[in-house]
C-alpha cells in the first residue's frame, strides 16, 4: 500500500513512516502517505485503531515520536513557531464540538482571527457573519453555545475553524455525538465545503457521505493504513480482509 | 401491548396534576405528612417558641443599647482620633474624607453597574452614615463639624454619580483604576505626611475599629486573588522549579494556622530584616493575611481549572492560540466562574479573620470593643448588646458580599450556560 512518495508541490500533507506510542502502547505503527491540495480523504477504522490519533498528529494535538510529518511545506517538530504556523493553516472540528461555553457564538468565531491573525474586530465580525450564513444559522450569532442544538453547535464549530481561513480541515468524527435527525444538517455543510475545494481529512463512519464526497478512503487498523483507494474501489471491491470484515460489520 | 390508535392527534396538552392546595394542604404536605414529621414539627415549634419568647422579652424589656451610642464613631475608627494618636490636633476628618472617597466610588459604581445591587449598597451606606450624624450623643460629644462631614457623604455620592454619568470616567476600567487610587489616597490620609500641616503622622498602632478590618480585608481580597491565580497556574504549569515553589508555598501557608502566622510575622520576621526596616506591623499583618488567603485561593482556582474538559484547551490550540492566550481567554475565565462560590466563601472568611489581628496588639472593632468594656466596668452588663451588635455588623458585610457574588453569577449566566 506504499503511497506515491514523490513530493510534488501539490502535496499539502506528507507523512513518512510516522510512529507514536502512548506510554508503551504502540498506537501508530508507521504511516506513510500524502494528501494533495483539495483532496477529500475519509478515514475509516475500528475503535482504538489510531484513526483519531492520526489526524490529531497533523496539527500536533498529539506528538509523533518517529518519522516526519510535513504540512504545507513545514515540518512538524518541537519548534513552537512551526507548530503555531501549522495550526493557523489547519482547522479542526471535534466530536464533542468543544465550543467555548462562556463566549457567544460570535465571540467563539472571532476570537482566533482577532487574537492570532490580529484582524480588526469589525473585519472578523463581518467574516464571522458570512460564515454563519454559509452554515445556515446567522440568527444565532448573539446566543451562547449552551442555547443551541447539537447540530447547530457543530455548525458553529465548523464556522469557527473556517474563520481562520485554513488550507486544511480535519474532522474527528464530527457527527458521532449528534442525534440522528441532526446529522444531515452537519453533513450538508461539509458537502458544501467539499465542493468549494477545501482539503479535508474526515474520520467518520458515514458511509453514504464517504461514497459521495471522498476522493480516497483510508482504512486504518492497528496503527497502519491497511487499505486505501477511491471511494468506488474501496466500497465496491475491498481487497484487504480486515476492510471486508469491517465494512460487513458497519453496513450490516 | 395495546396501542391507542383511536386517540385524537395531536394528544391533548394537559395541565399538571393539582397538588394539595391552600394553607391547610401545604401544612399537611410539608409539616404533618406522617407521624415522624408531625413530631418534628411540634418539637421545633416548642423550641422556637421558647427561644423567641425569652429573646423578645430580653430585647424589648431588658436590653440596653446605650453602649453602642456611647462608643459611636469609635467603633468605626478605634483609637485613631485619641489624644495619644493625634496629639494636639483633630484627626477625625481624615478617615471621614476616606469614607467620602468610598461613597463617591459607590456613586460611580451605581452608574457603571446600571443600578441593581450597587445602587442599593450606595443608598444603604449613605443612609446609615447620614443617620449616624443625627445620633443624639457619643463618647466624644460629636461636634457639629463631625456631623456636617458625615452629611457631606450625600453630596459625595451625588458627585460620584454625576462624574460617572456625564464624564468619560464612567466605565468599569476607570472605576477600577480610581478605586486603587482611592485606596492609596486613603492610606496616605490616615498615615499622614511628615511636615504637612493638618496631616500629622499617625502611627499604625493607633489605627483601629471597623476601619482596620475593612482596610485589611480590602487589601487582602484585592491582592490574594491575583496571587492565588498565579500560584494555581504555576502549580499546574510545566516548569518544575516554579511548580515546586508554588506547591511548597501553598502547603506551608495552608498548613499553619493564621493566628500562628500573624504571631510569627511580628516576632520572627523582623529578625530577618535590618533594624528600622520600614515595614510596620499593619503591613506585616496585611501581607500575612494576603498570603494565607492566596494559598487557599490557589487551590480553589486549581479545582476550577481541573474541572474543565480537555477539549477546551485542544480547541483553543487547534485555532492557533498560544498557551498564554488559551489560559487568559479560555481556561481561566471558565475556571474562575465555576468556583465563584468557593472564592467568595474565601473572601468572607478573610474578612472575618481580620479580627485575629488582636494577637499582634492591633485594635480592630472586636478587640477595641472588648477593651472598652474592660476599661469601663459600668458597661460590663452591656457586653451582650455590644457583641450582638458587632455580630449584626459582620453579618451585614458578609451577607452583602454573598449577595454581590450571586448577582455576578446571575449576570455571567453561571449554571445556565
Amino acid at each position: 500500500m506504499n503511497a506515491d512518495m514523490e513530493n510534488t508541490s501539490e502535496d499539502i500533507i506528507v507523512c513518512n513512516d510516522v510512529h507514536k506510542w502512548f506510554g508503551s502502547f504502540h498506537v501508530i505503527r508507521g504511516i506513510t502517505t500524502s494528501v494533495k491540495q483539495g483532496e477529500k480523504i475519509v478515514i475509516l477504522g475500528p475503535s482504538g485503531s489510531g484513526k483519531s490519533t492520526f489526524i490529531r498528529m497533523i496539527n500536533r494535538l498529539e506528538e509523533h515520536q518517529r518519522g516526519t510529518i510535513i504540512v504545507d511545506g513545514i515540518e512538524l517538530s518541537a519548534d513552537v513557531r512551526n507548530i503555531d504556523t501549522i495550526r493557523r493553516e489547519v482547522g479542526m472540528v471535534f466530536q464533542s464540538f468543544n465550543l467555548f461555553p462562556h463566549l457567544s457564538v460570535m465571540q467563539n468565531i472571532t476570537l482566533a482571527p482577532t487574537k492570532v491573525r490580529k484582524w480588526p474586530k469589525s473585519r472578523a465580525e463581518d467574516i464571522a457573519m458570512e460564515l454563519l450564513e454559509r452554515v445556515g444559522i446567522p440568527e444565532q450569532a448573539g446566543k451562547f453555545p449552551g442555547e443551541l442544538s447539537g447540530g447547530q453547535q457543530q455548525r458553529v464549530a465548523i464556522a469557527r475553524a473556517l474563520a481562520m481561513q485554513p488550507k486544511v480541515m480535519l474532522f474527528d468524527e464530527p457527527t458521532s455525538a449528534l442525534d440522528p435527525e441532526m446529522i444531515n444538517e452537519v453533513l450538508d455543510v461539509m458537502r458544501e465545503l467539499a465542493s468549494s475545494g477545501m482539503t479535508m481529512l474526515i474520520v467518520s463512519h458515514e458511509i453514504g457521505f464517504a461514497r459521495e464526497v471522498a476522493d480516497r478512503v483510508f482504512m486504518i487498523d492497528e496503527g497502519v493504513i491497511v487499505e486505501e483507494g477511491t471511494a468506488s474501489e474501496f466500497f465496491g471491491n475491498p481487497k484487504h480482509e480486515r476492510t471486508q470484515a469491517f465494512l460487513s460489520k458497519i453496513l450490516a | 401491548m395495546s396501542t391507542n390508535l383511536d386517540a385524537p392527534f395531536p394528544s391533548p396538552v394537559l395541565p399538571p396534576p393539582v397538588m394539595e392546595r391552600g394553607a391547610l394542604g401545604w401544612a399537611h404536605a410539608n409539616l404533618f405528612s406522617d407521624r415522624f414529621n408531625t413530631t418534628l414539627t411540634i418539637v421545633s415549634v416548642l423550641i422556637l417558641g421558647t427561644a423567641s419568647w425569652y429573646g423578645l422579652r430580653w430585647l424589648l424589656m431588658e436590653s440596653d443599647w446605650t453602649v453602642i451610642a456611647t462608643l459611636g464613631g469609635r467603633l468605626v475608627i478605634g483609637p485613631y482620633n485619641t489624644e495619644s494618636a493625634c496629639p494636639g490636633q483633630n484627626c477625625f476628618w481624615r478617615p471621614q474624607a476616606a469614607l467620602m472617597l468610598v461613597t463617591m466610588l459607590l456613586g460611580m459604581g451605581w452608574v457603571v453597574a446600571g443600578g441593581g445591587i450597587t445602587k442599593r449598597i450606595a443608598i444603604a451606606v449613605v443612609t446609615v452614615v447620614a443617620a449616624f450624624s443625627l445620633l443624639p450623643y457619643s463618647l466624644d460629644k460629636m461636634g457639629m463639624d463631625v456631623r456636617l462631614l458625615l452629611l457631606a457623604n450625600i453630596p459625595a455620592l451625588g458627585l460620584g454619580w454625576a462624574i460617572a454619568r456625564y464624564t468619560p470616567l464612567g466605565t468599569a476600567r476607570w472605576l477600577a483604576i480610581l478605586a486603587v487610587g482611592a485606596f492609596g489616597v486613603t492610606l496616605v490620609l490616615l498615615r499622614g505626611v511628615e511636615g504637612v500641616p493638618g496631616l500629622q503622622p499617625v502611627s499604625v498602632k493607633h489605627w483601629g475599629g471597623l476601619m482596620l478590618n475593612l482596610l485589611l480585608a480590602v487589601a487582602g481580597i484585592a491582592l490574594s486573588f491575583p496571587i492565588g491565580v498565579a500560584l494555581a497556574l504555576g502549580r499546574r504549569g510545566k516548569l518544575p522549579v516554579v511548580k515546586l515553589l508554588c506547591v511548597g508555598f501553598i502547603e506551608i501557608f495552608r498548613g499553619v494556622p493564621l493566628i500562628t502566622l500573624l504571631f510569627m510575622s511580628q516576632t520572627l520576621v523582623p529578625l530577618a530584616f535590618p533594624e528600622n526596616f520600614p515595614v510596620n506591623s499593619l503591613m506585616r499583618a496585611a501581607i500575612v493575611i494576603t498570603l494565607f488567603s492566596a494559598a487557599y485561593m490557589a487551590e480553589n482556582v486549581r479545582g476550577g481549572l481541573q474541572a474543565l474538559h480537555r477539549g477546551q484547551t485542544e480547541a483553543a490550540q487547534s485555532l492557533g492560540l498560544q498557551n498564554w492566550q488559551t489560559t487568559l481567554f479560555i481556561t481561566l475565565p471558565q475556571a474562575i466562574r465555576n468556583v465563584i462560590p468557593a472564592i467568595v466563601g474565601q473572601f468572607i472568611a478573610l474578612f472575618k479573620d481580620t479580627t485575629l489581628v488582636f494577637i499582634i496588639g492591633m485594635q480592630d472593632i472586636l478587640t477595641y470593643s472588648r477593651a472598652f468594656i474592660q476599661g469601663n466596668p459600668e458597661f460590663i452588663p452591656s457586653a451582650q448588646e455590644l457583641f450582638i451588635f458587632l455580630a449584626i455588623v459582620f453579618w451585614i458585610f458578609t451577607y452583602t458580599m454573598s449577595s454581590v457574588s450571586r448577582r455576578i453569577e446571575l449576570n455571567l449566566g453561571v449554571g445556565r450556560r
